[in-house]
């Protein structure tokens, strides 16, 4: 008689996790320069930064480098003096290459692995956002064989392919309280593959300029059976079944960029480089549950992200043979519109600085050193889906060294 | 050694980064034009923290006074002491726990008897039964009394009647004669809510019109004066609520006509209609109707009823679905019970606005505000709030009274008027920190 009670919760997990958050560390030597390096073919890194320009390293390389980032975000809830800190964790992108080819031949073989997207943030259980996210690990492996052809002294191509592994562990909390007042949880944890290409034009102008463009493509990436784990109390355990799995697909954007390099003697290298992420390709975020109740439905949440810009430039001074100190920075503009801040990683306008040192230990092995800060402006939101409402603000700090050996 | 001091200064590097956080400039609080070093909240049930059915511990440490008073102290406030339940007695007057969902998803609710504050139960003659509580003696900020309208307020025997009053008085049950309001007024305070009369309408209501009476309009108007005279006597500042719509709350909402309807149209598809005892456009006498949409069954009406045999006049007929059988009229607020009761809140509100104004006092709209959760909804850091029942996340277990998570939010609802009228700029509360209703 009485089934009048449906249990209607608005609950439904929408998780989202690929926020605005490109992580550009893809070679120590490049960082210090203000992370340029389409238009220069400094060493292995090439196979990232333009794979045509691989073809025109005078050497072969083994290399490999790593940049713990700290990552600081504040939140300050609206009307509030409350300061919520995300805990200190660190991420781990690195980077390996190795390039080949015979001496003098006129093309490269090369591999390289690296981590382009990635976030790691974990804002705890009881901070005001703790509905829209406690923690994200999320992370993107590339790995890309390229070959690269010199077809003249001054012009050669490269392009590679694209491998993606991500992976992705999320939670936030659900506003279902158990007997002892504790909220729920939701858990997604998983990973899955994408495929993509990156491909470069190098030009080497004159002996004092050189041009590179590139072109790395969208990797859409799709996570398929990925756990979704609820942690309810026991008598809306029916509502959440478990297990359950989901599916999800993120479009990893495309980069187009152009570097130049300039050689005004022989102790200054000065560079520039212009990038624009298409992070338009970001229109929303859908999940689907293998299992749906009437609690439990899949979601799809607008993203509307739009594209990004990143003007960099940075300077090397060789002040002796074996030492190279290097600066730079540069200026990003957000790929996230107004009202689509999350806490993933609250994305805005950012402007960053960097320092780098190359030190040469013998002929064949270098090492480098690099430290980028990096500062997101303030940004005031309230997030049209779920109106959380206040200001972030973020520091990165990222340190780095990577070894490496060429021949 | 030289190594070593190389790795210290990566050490203290590392150390310096870790804690070079951003540092988001925060609004500066203040007080504005009021004092919040001593504040008072006068009220009922809704005031003293009373939810899912009872006043105890959990509910009173989450009473939207308490959440106010703990964001006051960064605009000047001071402390703020409740007459809580001790321990032993946390669970004071009793309340009602969730314990699980039927087959069909109606929830099972089942009352926690374990460490209550009741000392005993007295036979009042002429009254009935006063049920009274642990004596609190102490400081007070929160004069929260549950059963409290506003047509008491000046009543000196009611420390004999309302067991949470008499346990606030010095002095033994039987004896007191302290009227709620010089009570409430004989110690100072510089700041007050004051968020009564909602049980003036409110008891007619719950009781479906036949257990109670709406107190007199111009009762109401009259009493309110003096209490606000009283509280601002010496010039202090307040803010104070409206009375709800009580047809914005799940108590009349989630039990439907319609929905018992076709709960019987199932087993029997021929059933037509179901009846009730309604008021007729006299406004005193009942006769029985078919029920509509318009009609509010209260949500502790035992749906099983509907259909048992009565014995009438007439022979043995279906509780609920002939006109001789009627639904009982306290399971009942009628359309023109429901008609007559908002008439008379609007009245009661009118009163309310209007001396506040006078007085210059904050008003928090809660009238209004709550017909627009009702209509629409809550949307607040990630959390989908409504006015349902369990599931609505606003409600406690009784449909009528707040989770901490529905406190916290009225709480947010008067600081914003209080800073609005006084330009004070007091922190809001998380609300992402309060519970809704517990499930096992």
């Amino acid at each position: 008689m009485r089934k009048i009670l449906l249990l209607a919760l608005a609950i439904a997990p929408v998780l989202s996790f690929a926020q605005g958050f490109q992580v550009n560390l893809e070679g120590q030597k490049q960082i210090g320069m203000g992370h340029t390096g389409v238009g220069q073919a400094q060493d292995g890194a090439a196979v990232f930064f333009n794979p045509g320009a691989v073809a025109m390293l005078p050497q072969n390389y083994v290399q490999a480098g790593i940049s713990p980032l700290f990552y600081k975000s504040d939140f300050n809830p609206s009307g509030t003096n409350v300061q919520d800190y995300n805990a200190n964790k660190v991420a781990t992108p690195f980077e390996g290459y190795a390039v080949w080819g015979p001496k003098d031949a006129r093309w490269k073989v090369s591999l390289g692995v690296y981590t382009p997207f990635g976030g790691l943030t974990d804002w705890g259980n009881s901070w005001a956002g703790k509905y829209s996210l406690e923690s994200l690990d999320l992370k993107a492996i590339y790995v890309q064989p390229t070959l690269s052809v010199r077809i003249t002294n001054f012009l050669s191509i490269g392009a590679g392919f694209v491998y993606n592994h991500g992976s992705v562990d999320l939670t936030q909390a659900l506003p279902l309280s158990n007997s002892a007042g504790q909220d729920g949880q939701a858990e997604l944890k998983g990973s899955g593959h994408g495929l993509g290409w990156n491909a470069g034009i190098y030009l080497k102008a004159s002996d004092k300029l050189t041009i590179g463009f590139v072109h790395r493509s969208q990797v859409t990436t799709t996570i398929n059976n990925g756990d979704a784990i609820f942690t309810v109390p026991a008598s809306l355990q029916s509502s959440f079944p478990q297990p359950n799995t989901f599916n999800a697909t993120i479009p990893l954007p495309a980069t187009n960029a152009i570097g130049f390099g300039f050689y005004p003697n022989k102790q200054w290298t000065i560079a520039f480089d212009a990038n624009l992420v298409g992070w338009n390709v970001y229109k929303n975020l859908a999940f689907d549950y293998k299992t749906n109740t009437p609690e439990l439905q899949d979601t799809n949440e607008p993203r509307n992200y739009k594209n990004a810009v990143a003007l960099r430039a940075g300077a090397q001074y060789k002040c002796k043979d074996n030492l190279a100190l290097r600066f730079g920075g540069g200026y990003a503009t957000t790929a996230v519109n107004d009202g689509y801040v999350t806490p993933e990683a609250p994305d805005a306008n950012r402007v960053y600085f960097t320092l780098g040192a190359g030190y040469a230990i013998c002929k064949h092995l270098d090492a480098d050193l690099s430290f980028e800060y990096e500062h997101l402006m303030a940004r005031t939101q309230t997030n049209t889906y779920s109106n959380l409402s206040g200001t972030f603000e973020t520091n990165v700090y990222i340190p780095g060294i990577s070894l490496a050996y060429h021949w | 050694m030289k190594n070593l001091r190389r790795y210290l200064y990566v050490i203290a590097g590392l150390l310096l980064i870790s804690s070079c956080k951003p540092e988001i400039e925060t609004f500066k609080h203040g007080s504005g034009s009021a004092d919040f070093s001593k504040y008072i909240a006068v009220g009922n049930s809704l005031t003293a923290g009373y939810a899912d059915g009872g006043l105890y511990l959990d509910g009173q440490q989450n009473s939207y006074p308490a959440i106010m008073a703990k964001q006051m102290i960064q605009a000047g406030g001071g402390s703020f002491t409740q007459p809580l339940f001790g321990s032993g007695q946390e669970n004071g007057s009793g309340y009602l726990k969730l314990t699980g969902f039927n087959a069909d998803g109606t929830p099972i609710t089942t009352p926690v008897t374990t460490d209550l504050a009741i000392t005993g139960v007295t036979p009042v003659l002429g009254f009935g039964n006063v049920t009274l509580y642990a004596k609190y003696n102490g400081n007070i900020n929160n004069f929260g009394v549950p059963g409290l309208k506003l047509e008491q307020i000046t009543y000196a025997p009611l420390g004999n009647l309302n067991g949470y009053y008499e346990r606030l008085l010095p002095g033994a049950e039987g004896t007191h004669n302290t009227p709620y309001l010089s009570f409430v007024t004989a110690q100072p305070f510089t700041f007050f809510s004051n968020w009564l009369g909602n049980n003036d309408a409110l008891l007619y209501a719950t009781s479906g019109g036949a257990g109670d009476v709406l107190t007199d309009k111009a009762v109401f108007q009259q009493l309110y004066g003096v209490m606000i005279n009283a509280m601002t006597a010496n010039g202090q500042k307040g803010v104070v609520g409206t009375i709800p719509d009580v047809t914005a709350i799940p108590y009349f909402n989630t039990i439907t006509v319609g929905a018992i309807l076709a709960g019987v149209q199932k087993a029997n598809p021929q059933v037509q209609a179901i009846y009730i005892n309604a008021l007729g456009s006299d406004g005193v006498t009942y006769a029985p109707r078919a029920a509509t949409a318009k009609d509010l069954i209260i949500l502790t009406f035992p749906t099983s009823m509907i259909g048992t045999p009565v014995s009438t006049p007439y022979g043995t007929l279906p509780y609920g679905l002939t006109p001789y059988t009627p639904i009982d009229n306290q399971y009942v607020l009628d359309e023109a019970e429901v008609a007559m009761t908002e008439d008379y809140v609007s009245s009661y509100n009118t009163t309310i606005t209007a001396v506040a104004a006078q007085k210059g006092l904050a008003v928090f709209d809660a009238f209004t505000f709550l017909n627009n959760v009702k209509a629409k909804g809550l949307l607040i850091d990630g959390v989908s709030l409504n006015a349902n029942y369990i599931s609505g996340g606003i409600f406690s277990l009784d449909g009528i009274h707040l989770t901490p998570r529905g406190y916290a939010i009225v709480a947010n609802e008067f600081i914003k008027a209080i800073d609005a009228k006084y330009g004070s700029s007091i922190p809001l509360a998380n609300i992402s920190d309060y519970r809704s209703v517990k499930f096992p």
